[in-house]
């Protein structure tokens, strides 16, 4: 069954005096560190079935709680657990090599997720279907305009099976074609179990992905509820 | 249930294990060699030619135009040039393998673990060419192979660990000081300058010659040419220092990399 989970979670940058991020051990070799919380004391659960939307402003925390979900930043603080499957569009270039065909990505994608290689290819027909590229998937992703490189991705973690989707405003720059797909995907994720965490400022199409809303604030979870009224609350303070 | 906490990194996404890892490596080096060689009938000629602009003017030089003494001096050059020519070129892609794969750092878990060891699967294909400069060489000079070339999967074997054991610590070097990237760079290259690169150790003496033993490049540079030039096997400790020096290295690198790895995401972006 498909849930996460954060524990008093926080997640700490440290700058040289630069300002450029560096390491804890790196930051032992350098004069004038700083440290900044991204986020802080931040303790959410989600159930199964459940579309939730970050809202804040630019800087509050939502990317980087984004990212903590993933995996890819490690808590400094607290815990993060995780049932399921995780799949991120975090990024418009979402982990995609340009030089690279689609095909040659998506066998990137899942074998660096942990798929076997010969199994990986023998899943490519179905990304190559789940994606809708059709030649397009044969030829370098750096011919591929930005909704096509969201709809690869899309495709590789359909196909990976993924239960738990991240999305960070990638949706936002894309096509209403795109933003479709990814609302049908969404709904058909959650109706099955899994879970949407999607961070954004266009309201309208958070609303139709997400019934839940986390409002965070310097790093802090402000307020968690209803989306309607999460969303109401947050505007009324900007 | 996948629980992280601080100074605990999560496991990888386990779907196949070690082979699944093997997978991925092959995955990443495949998609480094088409960075370099791109695609298509050109790619081959490409991988050929690289390390005959890199190093082969050297050879020329030494084999051509300039006549110095010794035994077969452009092949003595080329067994000395080759091996350190992975060892350069996998210093200066570690350096800059991280923030090379920032989009996909920034976008997925995976083990990162797998970075500095496809740099060196990368160097390793394209050193594979730069062996036929020795073939060459062997050509020019008249020099037949011999039995003392069964030696040879050995010292291939110290050099790709050699090459390995710089991995990591230039890959936390570059993370840590990526303006500091050139200077490092011009230490390792130092390294076969304090060597004999350019003659043969037994054409040292003295001080020199003791000193010279110190740098682990001297036993790697010695073994190669024991089997090409002077036709005997190579001494124990011309393989037992290089190893022992990269097992060093990979002693203090792979755990401070592991250390560092969960930060990566942070730096890169």
């Amino acid at each position: 069954m498909t849930s996460f989970a954060t524990k008093d979670a926080g997640v700490r940058f440290l700058f040289d005096r630069h300002r450029r991020v560096v390491t804890p051990m790196g930051a032992r070799l350098r004069r004038g560190v700083a440290e900044t919380w991204g986020l802080r004391g931040v303790s959410i659960e989600a159930q199964p079935g459940e579309g939730i939307a970050l809202l804040g402003s630019s800087g509050s925390g939502k990317t980087t709680l984004l990212r903590l979900l993933a995996g890819i930043y490690l808590p400094d603080e607290g815990t993060v657990e995780v049932d399921g499957q995780i799949a991120s569009l975090l990024s418009i270039d979402a982990g995609l090599l340009p030089p690279l065909t689609g095909r040659e990505n998506a066998t990137l994608l899942m074998t660096l997720g942990g798929v076997r290689r010969s199994v990986a290819i023998g899943e490519l027909d179905d990304v190559r279907q789940n994606s809708s590229l059709d030649v397009q998937f044969e030829r370098p992703v750096s011919s591929y305009s930005q909704g096509m490189r969201a709809r690869l991705s899309l495709g590789v973690s359909e196909t990976f099976g993924a239960s738990v989707l991240l999305l960070d405003e990638v949706h936002e720059a894309l096509d209403h074609t795109f933003r479709a797909v990814l609302e049908e995907h969404s709904h058909a994720l959650c109706e099955r179990g899994g879970i949407v965490v999607a961070a954004g400022h266009d309201h309208p199409m958070l609303a139709r992905l997400c019934t839940r809303g986390i409002w965070l604030e310097d790093g802090r979870v402000r307020l968690d509820g209803a989306f309607d009224e999460v969303r109401e609350t947050y505007l009324a303070t900007v | 249930m996948d629980v992280t906490s601080p100074g605990a990194e999560r496991r990888p996404l386990e779907r196949g294990g070690l082979g699944a890892w093997v997978d991925a490596l092959h995955a990443m080096a495949e998609a480094d060699l088409r960075f370099r060689y791109g695609r298509g009938s050109g790619r081959l000629l490409k991988w050929l030619l690289d390390p005959y602009a890199l190093v082969g003017v050297y050879l020329v030089l030494v084999t051509f135009v300039l006549h110095r003494a010794g035994p077969s001096p452009g092949l003595s050059l080329a067994c000395s040039v080759v091996p350190f020519q992975l060892v350069i070129a996998t210093v200066t892609n570690a350096t800059g393998a991280i923030h090379a794969r920032k989009s996909i750092i920034l976008n997925m878990r995976f083990d990162r673990t797998l970075i500095p060891v496809a740099t060196v699967l990368t160097e390793i294909a394209a050193f594979t060419a730069s062996l036929s400069l020795i073939v060459v060489m062997m050509i020019v000079y008249r020099v037949a192979p011999t039995a003392q070339i069964l030696w040879f999967p050995l010292v291939l074997f110290v050099t790709i660990l050699v090459a390995l054991g710089f991995a990591f610590p230039a890959a936390i070097f570059g993370l840590w000081f990526r303006e500091l990237r050139n200077l490092a760079l011009s230490v390792v290259r130092t390294l076969y300058f304090v060597a004999p690169g350019l003659v043969p150790l037994s054409n040292t003496g003295g001080t020199a010659y003791d000193l010279l033993k110190l740098n682990p490049m001297t036993g790697l540079f010695e073994s190669y040419r024991a089997i090409f030039v002077f036709d005997r096997a190579p001494h124990t400790w011309e393989l037992l220092y290089p190893s022992l020096f990269a097992l060093v290295l990979l002693a203090v690198g792979i755990p401070l990399y592991r250390a560092e790895q969960g930060q990566f995401a942070k730096v890169v972006e």
